[in-house]
C-alpha cells in the first residue's frame, strides 16, 4: 500500500486535530483552513495512485500530540511537515503540495516568533469543564459520550465518502459524496472544538478495511440513514438533556443538518 | 481476579482513559486466527485478532465500526485476556457478563459482540488446526439482544 498517502493522511489529522487543541482562535481557524489544504491533497494524491492502477487504505501509525504549549504542538507539527514533504515526488502535484507545505512551514515559523503566541494547552487536561458554563455531572457525562461518538462517526463519514467518491464515475455520486463530505469536516470541526474545549480531545479511531471497502452501496446508504436518524435523536435527546439554552440550540442545528443528510443520502438509492 | 474490573457505567477516570486511548485496538499482522462478529441489521462489527503460543494468548487486537460502549469493553477484555491462558479468557467472559447484568440491555449486546469476535477467532483457531483454509471466522449477532444471540 501507498506510504505516502499513508503520511498524508496522517499529516492531515496532525494539523486538523493541531487546530482544535489550540485555543487561541486566529491560529486555529489559519491552522483549520490548511488542514482543509492537506485533505485536498489526500484526495489528489489518492486520485494519482489510483489513476496508476496502484491503491491505497486508511492504516494510521500514529499518536496526538498530547503537548501542554503551543509552541510545543507547533514544533512537533513542523517536524511532522517536513517528514511528509520530504517523500512528495518530482512531479506537479508533488510541487503543489511542497509549495504549501512550505507556506505552512513559514505561517508556523511567525508564529513561534511571537512568545505570547505560547499559550497553555487545556485540551488534554481531562477536567471536563465548560468554563462559562455550569453543567450537572450527567449533563457533562452525556455530552461526553456523544462527543466520543459522533467525532469518530464524523471521521469515519468523510473517510468513507472519500472513498467512494475516487472510485465512482457518476457525476451526480460525486457531487453528493462531496456535499457529504463537506458536512462532517463542519460536524468534526464543531466536535473537536466542544471536545478540546472540555479537556478530551482524542483522535478517532482509526478504520478497517471493512468499514470503507463498500461492496454494497444501497445497503450502505440505507444503514448510513438509519445512522443518521440515531444520531439525530441523539442530538434531540442532548439538546434536552442539557439545561443551557446555547449549547441546547447548537444541538437543534445540528440536528436539523442531518435531516438534510438523509434527503442527500437518499439521491443516492 | 476480576474484582477491581470497572466497567463503563458512569465516567470514571478509566473509562475516559479507554474513550480517548482506546487499548488494543486495531490489527495484527500475523495473527494465529481472526474472529469476526457482525450484525447483520446495522452492519455494526467487530474484529478480533488473537496471536497464541500454545493455549497462551501472547497478543490480540481489535476494530470496529460500533459504538463506544463496544470500543470500551473490547479494549478492557482485550487488556485482561493478553499474557493469559484460552481457559481464563473464557472465564473473563462470564465473569464480564455477571458484572454487565447491572447495564443496559443495549450495554450487553456491545460487550456480546465483543465477546462473539473473539470466540468466532477460538473457532478459526481450531479449524486452523484441522486443517482448513478459513482466513477469519465469522460469526452473526441475531437482531434481538435478548437471551443467546449467536448463530452461525
Amino acid at each position: 500500500m501507498n506510504s505516502l498517502y499513508k503520511n498524508k493522511h496522517e499529516l492531515w489529522l496532525h494539523i486538523t486535530f493541531a487546530s482544535f487543541a489550540i485555543n487561541d482562535e486566529e491560529i486555529k481557524a489559519r491552522l483549520y483552513e490548511f488542514s482543509l489544504i492537506a485533505f485536498r491533497h489526500m484526495k489528489w494524491l489518492g486520485a494519482d495512485i489510483l489513476k496508476d492502477g496502484d491503491d491505497y487504505n486508511y492504516d494510521r501509525d500514529m499518536k496526538l500530540f498530547k503537548r501542554q504549549s503551543v509552541f510545543e504542538v507547533l514544533h512537533a507539527l513542523m517536524k511532522e511537515v517536513n517528514n511528509t514533504s520530504a517523500l512528495y515526488p518530482q512531479s506537479v502535484l508533488g510541487k503543489r503540495m511542497r509549495t504549501d507545505d512550505d507556506y505552512l512551514l513559514e505561517y508556523l515559523s511567525q508564529i513561534l516568533h511571537n512568545e505570547t503566541n505560547n499559550k497553555e494547552v487545556t485540551a488534554f487536561n481531562m477536567k471536563r469543564k465548560w468554563l462559562d458554563k455550569s453543567l450537572a455531572q450527567e449533563q457533562i457525562d452525556a455530552l461526553t459520550m456523544f462527543l466520543f461518538e459522533e467525532s469518530y462517526k464524523e471521521y469515519e463519514l468523510i473517510l468513507v465518502y472519500a472513498y467512494m467518491q475516487a472510485r465512482t464515475e457518476n457525476v451526480l455520486e460525486f457531487s453528493i459524496f462531496q456535499d457529504l463530505i463537506d458536512e462532517s469536516h463542519f460536524h468534526l470541526k464543531s466536535f473537536g472544538n466542544m471536545m478540546a474545549k472540555m479537556g478530551i480531545l482524542a483522535l478517532p479511531r482509526e478504520l478497517h478495511a471493512m468499514t470503507y471497502v463498500i461492496k454494497d452501496l444501497e445497503k450502505f446508504v440505507t444503514d448510513g440513514i438509519a445512522e443518521e436518524k440515531a444520531a439525530k435523536e441523539m442530538c434531540r435527546e442532548l439538546s434536552d438533556a442539557i439545561k443551557d439554552e446555547e449549547l441546547s440550540k447548537f444541538f437543534d442545528f445540528i440536528n436539523y443538518q442531518e435531516s438534510y443528510h438523509i434527503e442527500l443520502m437518499k439521491k443516492l438509492l | 481476579m476480576f474484582e477491581n474490573t470497572k466497567l463503563p457505567e458512569g465516567m470514571n477516570p478509566e473509562t475516559l482513559e479507554h474513550l480517548m486511548d482506546p487499548k488494543n485496538y486495531g490489527k495484527l499482522e500475523n495473527p494465529s486466527c481472526v474472529g469476526v462478529a457482525v450484525d447483520e441489521k446495522t452492519g455494526e462489527y467487530v474484529i478480533f485478532y488473537t496471536q497464541l503460543e500454545g493455549d497462551m494468548i501472547k497478543d490480540a487486537k481489535y476494530a470496529t465500526n460500533g459504538c463506544q460502549d463496544t470500543v470500551v469493553i473490547g479494549s478492557m477484555f482485550s487488556e485482561m485476556i493478553i499474557a493469559n491462558n484460552i481457559d481464563y479468557a473464557q472465564g473473563a467472559i462470564k465473569k464480564m457478563h455477571e458484572k454487565l447484568g447491572v447495564m443496559s440491555q443495549q450495554q450487553q449486546v456491545c460487550a456480546d459482540i465483543v465477546f462473539s469476535a473473539f470466540i468466532a477467532s477460538m473457532i478459526n483457531y481450531e479449524h486452523k488446526q484441522e486443517g482448513k483454509e478459513e482466513e477469519m471466522h465469522v460469526l452473526k449477532m441475531k437482531e434481538s439482544c435478548e437471551g443467546e444471540n449467536i448463530h452461525e
